[in-house]
C-alpha cells in the first residue's frame, strides 16, 4: 500500500507511523537519566555533562537493540557510576568514601513533577529552625541577608544554621 | 574568614541557587553531606527537570554519529568516562596522578611562521605559579623554574575550554568538567586525559620571557 492509497484525499499524502527508532527510544529513557542526575548535582551544566558521559557509554549497548526495560538498567548503573565519579573527582574523596551515597535506587516510572512538595517532606523532617531557614533559602530563594531578617537574626548566624541544617538534611532518607 | 565552612557551604549554596555549575575544593570533602544536601534540595526544587531542547538535539546527533563499528572513539570513550571507571577501579583519586597518559606523545605547539612574542618580565612570574599570557592566537600558561620558564597550552586537552591556573591546589583546571592538570600539563584526574600542548617559551638576555606565538 502506498502512501497516496491511505484515507486523506486524492493525492494527499499521509505519513505512515515510522518504528520507534533505537535513538529516539535512547533519549526517552535518558530523559529519565537527566532529571535522575538533576537531582542530585543541582544544576543544568554539571547535569548535562553527566548525561551525555552516560549516553556515551551506552552507546555499544543501545546498538544491540535491547529492549527500553534492559536499556534503562544499564543507563541507571551508568549513571550511579558516573555520579560515583562525578562527586569523587570534585570532593577528592575515594569511591568507597562515598559508598553511601551511591545507593541510589533506579527509578521505573518518570518522577512526579511535585518538587516543592518532596523538598517539603523533607523539610518537615527537621526542627523548626531548620526546615525555616532551607525552606526560605532553597524554595523562597531568599538571599541570606533577608533569611536573617525573617527569622529576627543574623546573616553570620543564619550562615551557620543553614550548615547545620544541610547536615541535618544530609542523614534524612528521603533525600537517598 | 572564607574558609569558615559555613562560609564555603554558602558560596557553594549560592552558585546552586544561581543555576551555575558545582565548583568545589579538595578542602570541601569535610562538608560532603553538606554539600550533596544542598545539590540535591537545588536540584529537586524545582521539579523533574527536562533536558534543554538544544542539549537533547545535541545528544541525538552524537548517539547517531557515533561510530557504527567496534566500541568507542578513544574520545568518546574519554568523554564517557571510561577514564572515571579506571580511577573507580584504582580507588583513590590521589592515585589519578599515577595513571598513564593514553596518547603516544603530545606535541608542542608550532605556528606557522611563528614569532617570539614577549609577555611578561622573569621578574614578575612567581616560582612555581601560572601566569596565562597571551601571544597572538597562542593562549598559555607559562612557570618560572629559577631562570629558565616553561609554557603549556591554556586549551583542555579534552573539551575546548580555557583553563585557570587555582593558585591555591596548584593546577591547572578546566571549567567545563572535571579535570586537572599539573604545571607541566600532565593530567591529574582519573581521567586518564592527553597532557596539555606544550608551548615554547624562552627567556631573553634582558630578562624578558617570550612565547612563541603568532603575529
Amino acid at each position: 500500500m502506498t502512501a497516496q492509497e491511505q484515507p486523506g484525499g486524492p493525492g494527499e499524502v499521509v505519513e505512515l507511523p515510522a518504528a520507534p527508532r533505537a535513538t529516539d527510544i535512547a533519549l526517552n529513557e535518558l530523559e529519565l537519566v537527566y532529571a535522575f542526575i538533576y537531582a542530585r548535582v543541582g544544576n543544568r551544566a554539571d547535569a548535562e555533562d553527566l548525561t551525555q558521559q552516560v549516553a556515551l557509554k551506552a552507546i555499544p549497548r543501545l546498538r544491540q537493540g535491547a529492549p527500553a526495560s534492559a536499556i534503562r538498567g544499564y543507563l541507571f548503573a551508568t549513571a550511579r557510576s558516573v555520579l560515583g565519579g562525578f562527586w569523587s573527582t570534585r570532593l577528592g574523596l575515594s569511591e568507597a568514601e562515598l559508598r553511601e551515597d551511591l545507593a541510589l535506587p533506579v527509578p521505573t516510572t518518570p518522577p512526579s513533577d511535585e518538587g516543592v512538595e518532596i523538598v517539603q517532606q523533607i523539610l518537615a523532617q527537621l526542627s523548626d529552625n531548620y526546615r525555616r531557614v532551607l525552606e526560605l533559602r532553597f524554595l523562597h530563594g531568599y538571599s541570606l541577608k533577608e533569611v536573617a531578617a525573617e527569622m529576627h537574626s543574623t546573616v553570620g548566624a543564619i550562615k551557620v544554621m543553614q550548615l547545620r541544617a544541610l547536615r541535618a538534611a544530609a542523614r534524612l532518607r528521603p533525600l537517598e | 574568614m572564607n574558609d569558615k565552612p559555613e562560609n564555603r557551604v554558602d558560596k557553594i549554596v549560592a552558585g546552586l541557587l544561581r543555576g551555575r555549575r558545582l565548583k568545589l575544593r579538595g578542602g570541601d570533602a569535610e562538608e560532603k553531606e553538606a554539600i550533596t544536601a544542598a545539590a540535591r534540595l537545588a536540584g529537586m526544587r524545582q521539579g523533574p527537570q527536562r533536558m534543554h531542547p538544544a542539549f537533547r538535539n545535541r545528544l541525538a546527533r552524537e548517539l547517531e554519529q557515533a561510530p557504527r563499528e567496534g566500541w568507542m572513539t578513544r574520545r568518546a570513550a574519554l568523554v564517557a568516562g571510561l577514564g572515571l571507571a579506571a580511577g573507580a577501579a584504582g580507588g583513590y583519586i590521589g592515585r589519578a596522578v599515577e595513571t598513564r597518559p593514553v596518547e603516544a606523545a603530545v606535541r608542542p605547539i608550532e605556528p606557522l611562521n611563528g614569532r617570539w612574542i614577549d609577555v611578561a618580565a622573569l621578574k614578575d612570574l612567581t616560582e612555581g605559579q601560572g601566569k596565562r599570557v597571551t601571544a597572538g592566537s597562542v593562549g598559555a600558561f607559562v612557570f618560572r623554574r629559577g631562570d629558565a620558564v616553561t609554557a603549556v597550552s591554556s586549551i583542555c586537552s579534552h573539551l575546548p575550554c580555557e583553563l585557570w591556573w587555582d593558585g591555591r591546589g596548584e593546577h591547572l583546571v578546566c571549567p567545563c568538567h572535571p579535570a586537572r592538570f599539573t604545571s607541566q600539563g600532565h593530567s591529574a584526574t582519573s581521567y586518564d586525559l592527553p597532557s596539555l600542548n606544550p608551548v615554547h617559551a624562552r627567556v631573553t638576555a634582558e630578562g624578558r620571557v617570550e612565547v612563541l606565538g603568532t603575529e
